[in-house]
């Protein structure tokens, strides 16, 4: 028996993996996180709107996605719905965080790995020097601008209030959108897929994975070659909150199951080699994230490829990589959607109340999966504040009888390469993790 | 000059807020990144390691995030350094992750006692303090023009907390597109709204807090105030502040008034504003 301790690069924040080989094979493996800003503690005491300020700075990729998720917390809280302008836009700049989310991931923290597999690809993807990955930093930064059109800036925006949003979007910023969005439909149609839109649906309802094109062709190629394409699986048990475009439900043997209860959701203590907590669902550990979506979303291609290999890298994968396309879709549709409600009131809550008390849950489905923000507010201040982070499902460590999704997803490898390259599968973030 | 960019406790903001620089192309051709945890192929220890065991200088070592008070490894790197700069207010203050634990901090200061990491008298091997760049984020135009600055041999002017001048010598204030209303004191009284400032009721910091948010606009297009959100001043060591949607008051006045304004100033023409402010400021929505 071997024990192996690699600190992991080009993660989000910083991650440790120890590996235990025997006989060539990772027979346990464990993800660890030793650091953590204490985020939830740091709110304590304070009135509940700075809250709106202090949980973005959780993370730096996924900020937005909790500021969502504070402001449905306090709203949930007050028992208020915010305008309906202000949902459509809060969609939409939470689903653009998603899409820079999805193409930095690929090209940024996937992709890079394969020139270990294959060195001619260092022209293309090799970080700093890559033209693909130069490409893919232009197309994201592009993507944040448009958030900033309606957030006033990203990262680390605090427009989204209780009841509704701070700006007043007119039509300048929709045509603004809808040029970026057309500059992303572009970049992902001709170098992630390289078809065009009909040829590329068509693609999609053929139901096979096969066939693909372009950047993910050359994936699935390489995954191949690799020996990976089903290797990396897990407890194939998917779990999604629901959103705008996916419901919620859970998934366990290809059967799904609605309506989720929060009072089956519990965060463990942690475990004595990671300060990441454990986050269980009916006791049992899920899978959060993209797959997770596309399954209860009944993508067609993502179901065909998962009945042919389970949870494997390959499926994780391209259920991410598709899911750019479905979001670029409904920021198309939802953008339509908001010129006819421009002139509504950009908030519902002209003036946050000082003393109100109760407790309130925000959730929102982050690129990474399931967010959930718990606030509990006496006086106006707050009292207790909670967050389960989509990395904690993913990444979380083991409790008493489950190894964590990503940890039972290494076990049996072979190549320490396989293991970095499965955990990416996950799109991993440390400093949610442990926030 | 080559880059050495290292991430402590953070949230790594920072490292996409550079990568929302207008022209990423150009940068990384311009400054090379002998390592970037977030971006580079090889492993931060080896790298690291190799710099230590050959007694390498490293020209420009970038710190994103809080540090740990005597983290030994740091401090070695930073003399080996030709110029140091804080990324972003946690490794300038110590900002939020040192709110809870005494033991964190900035390279050169726990949020407004100097010190830090580093102690009051540090100097780099190129003979500057730790340049901080503060904010949080920073705006990638500060870190990109602060870099290539340092990198070109052009003399940065600094202001008392060591922040080049040219992006923290004027309040966040300037430029921003409320300042017609600041004026003539017509304040937000919703929010959502399009009209008023949002200095008297909702906490905005903007004309207390040094900054180039509003003349160096966010993602290239805008600003939290454009947004219609106040600014929480988060490139001042006491970021963030608790209530910071609130503007305190004490007899009708803020009880902090914007920087290097009186308070006998502040009631007189404050007064003399409201009465002659013009009706299209007062009946816009």
């Amino acid at each position: 028996m071997k024990i192996e301790n690699i600190n992991l690069a080009r993660f989000e924040g910083e991650v440790k993996l120890e590996l235990v080989w025997k006989e060539s094979m990772i027979i346990d493996a464990r993800i660890s996180i030793s650091s953590t800003r204490n985020i939830e503690r740091v709110l304590l005491g304070r009135p509940y709107m700075d809250a709106l300020v202090i949980t973005p700075r959780v993370c730096g990729i996924c900020g937005h996605a909790h500021l969502i998720a504070s402001a449905k917390a306090i709203e949930d809280l007050m028992q208020l719905e915010p305008t309906q302008k202000a949902k459509l836009v809060r969609r939409i700049t939470q689903s653009l965080e998603l899409l820079q989310n999805h193409i930095k991931w690929f090209y940024l923290f996937l992709m890079p790995d394969f020139v270990f597999v294959k060195d001619e690809l260092r022209g293309l993807y090799a970080p700093f020097l890559g033209e693909r990955w130069k490409k893919a930093i232009e197309v994201s930064s592009s993507i944040t601008k448009a958030i900033a059109l309606f957030s006033g800036q990203w990262p680390h925006s605090s427009y989204a209030i209780p009841g509704g949003i701070t700006s007043q979007p007119s039509y300048r910023e929709i045509a603004f959108l809808r040029h970026i969005l057309l500059g992303v439909k572009n970049f992902f149609l001709k170098f992630l897929v390289d078809m065009e839109e009909d040829e590329f649906c068509r693609w999609l309802r053929r139901g096979s994975w096969k066939g693909a094109k372009g950047d993910i062709a050359l994936l699935l190629e390489l995954s191949e070659k690799e020996g990976l394409i089903d290797i990396g699986r897990s407890y194939d048990r998917f779990i999604s909150f629901g959103n705008s475009y996916t419901s919620s439900g859970y998934y366990i043997k290809k059967a799904v199951h609605g309506k989720m209860k929060l009072t089956q959701l519990e965060e463990l203590e942690a475990p004595n080699y990671t300060r990441a907590k454990p986050v269980r669902y009916k006791r049992l550990p899920f899978e959060a994230g993209p797959l997770s979506r596309q399954l209860l979303a009944g993508t067609f291609l993502i179901k065909e490829a998962h009945r042919e290999l389970a949870d494997a890298f390959v499926v994780r994968v391209l259920a991410r990589v598709l899911e750019i396309w479905y979001v670029i879709k409904a920021i198309e549709k939802w953008s339509e959607e908001l010129k006819g409600l421009l002139h509504e009131p950009s908030t519902n809550l002209k003036k946050p109340p000082l003393k109100i008390s109760g407790t309130g849950y925000g959730i929102v489905e982050a690129a990474r999966g399931s967010l959930i923000h718990k606030i509990k507010v006496k006086n106006g201040l707050i009292e207790g504040y909670s967050i389960i982070t989509p990395s904690q499902w993913n990444l979380g460590p083991r409790c008493e009888k489950f190894y964590g999704v990503a940890e039972k997803a290494l076990l049996g490898l072979k190549k320490e390469l396989h293991a970095q390259i499965i955990l990416r599968s996950f799109d991993l973030c440390s400093v949610c993790t442990t926030h | 000059m080559k880059v050495l960019w290292l991430q402590k406790l953070t949230c790594c903001g920072n490292t996409h807020s550079l990568l929302n620089y207008e022209t990423p192309s150009a940068l990384f051709e311009e400054l090379s990144f002998i390592y970037h945890p977030s971006l580079s192929l090889d492993s931060q220890e080896e790298v690291v390691r190799e710099l230590i065991e050959k007694g390498k200088d490293i020209d420009l070592l970038v710190i994103e995030g809080a540090v740990e008070c005597g983290d030994k490894e740091l401090i070695e790197l930073c003399k080996r350094s030709v110029f140091v700069v804080a990324v972003g207010n946690c490794a300038v203050y110590g900002n939020i992750p040192a709110l809870s634990d005494e033991r964190i901090c900035g390279l050169s200061y726990r949020f407004k006692e100097k010190g830090g990491l580093l102690g009051d008298n540090f100097l780099s091997k190129g003979g500057l303090p730790v340049i901080n760049l503060s904010g949080c984020p920073a705006h990638p135009e500060w870190i990109v023009t602060t870099l290539l600055m340092l990198a070109g041999g052009i003399k940065l002017e600094l202001d008392q907390w060591n922040r080049p001048m040219l992006f923290y010598s004027s309040l966040t204030h300037w430029g921003c597109t409320k300042n017609e209303y600041f004026e003539w004191k017509v304040e937000t009284e919703e929010l959502g709204s399009k009209k008023g400032c949002l200095f008297y009721h909702f906490g905005c910091r903007g004309p207390l807090s040094y900054s180039s948010c509003n003349q160096t606009l966010w993602n290239g297009v805008s600003s939290k105030t454009r947004a219609g959100t106040p600014c929480f001043g988060c490139t001042e060591y006491d970021f963030p502040r608790i209530g910071m949607w609130e503007t305190k008051h004490y007899a009708g006045i803020p009880t902090e008034l914007p920087i290097g304004v009186s308070k006998r100033g502040y009631i007189m023409l404050s007064g003399v504003a409201k009465v002659f402010a013009p009706e299209r400021l007062k009946d816009e929505n």
